[in-house]
């Protein structure tokens, strides 16, 4: 049998073979930990067929703002850490003025989202980075 | 100005990150990774530069170098907090997210095959300490 192609030894974890990404945990509504949040105010993530879709919900000036929905990518998880096996998830939210990619996982019971913007409307502001945590509801 | 949240709205002056907190060489914490072991950052072209090294069945293997893209820790800061990269190996990409949490680089991984081998994308995380010769 031929090896698979390789550019670091966990390519050949034999892990990867096995079932796909483990995404129950990650089902549901949640809600930041953070109720003062100018971010992220709640995250839902649920099954569409064979696909998995995010929707956001951003704190806006005069109510909540809702990203449009997206399919993400689902991912196997090979972390270490408390050996951890829930999926995480990448999705990207394309605003004419602004990208958002995310990566979306759990740990420990909490949902973080890692949010990194880049803004292409030319206004000064810095692309960045920024982690909010969420908590399920119900 | 537009905003899909409310911290995004900011005064702001265009300016560019500066990435100095990023340069170095930075180790894997993790001494039986079998994933990144290091990582040189540099400043290249007004751009900044990975090389990747990672662990591999017969040693290191040298990723060689790639653009990242850099990210302030807010809209209206001008300090780099982290950066994105992606490498293309033909059978398959990783895209690799990174933030610098207390000191440590936090590096998150995914790898997305593009083969016929059957394997499932996936996701890592790893921390990375920057080296230094101080003591």
């Amino acid at each position: 049998m031929t090896q698979a192609a390789f550019k670091q030894n966990s390519h050949l974890n034999p892990e990867l073979r096995e079932a796909g990404a483990n995404l129950q945990k990650l089902l549901g509504r949640w809600l930041n930990t953070n109720r003062d949040t100018r971010g992220i105010a709640e995250c839902t993530i649920a099954r569409d067929g064979d696909e998995v879709k995010v929707s956001i919900v951003g704190v806006g000036d005069d109510g909540p703002i809702a990203w449009p929905t997206v399919a993400a990518h689902s991912m196997a998880n090979l972390e270490e850490e408390a050996g951890q096996r829930t999926g995480a998830l990448m999705a990207t939210f394309d605003f004419e003025f602004m990208r958002a990619e995310t990566h979306i996982r759990i740990n420990k019971g909490v949902l973080v989202i890692v949010l990194f913007a880049t803004f292409l409307d030319g206004s000064g502001r810095s692309n960045y980075l920024n982690r909010e945590f969420f908590y399920a509801q119900g | 100005m537009q905003f899909a949240q409310i911290s995004d709205r900011v005064e702001a002056t265009a300016r560019d990150v500066d990435s100095s907190s990023l340069v170095g060489a930075w180790i894997n914490s993790n001494l039986d990774t079998n994933s990144i072991a290091r990582v040189k950052i540099t400043n290249a072209d007004g751009g900044l530069q990975l090389e990747v090294f990672a662990m591999g069945p017969d040693g290191l293997i040298d990723w060689g170098p790639s653009k990242a893209q850099v990210f302030a820790g807010g809209p209206a800061s001008h300090a780099a907090a982290g950066f994105t990269c992606r490498y293309d190996f033909g059978f398959a990409e990783a895209r690799l997210q990174a933030m610098i949490m207390k000191g440590l680089l936090v590096l998150a991984q995914f790898h997305l095959f593009k083969d016929d081998s059957g394997r499932s994308d996936y996701f890592l995380r790893e921390y990375f300490a920057l080296s230094h010769d101080r003591f």
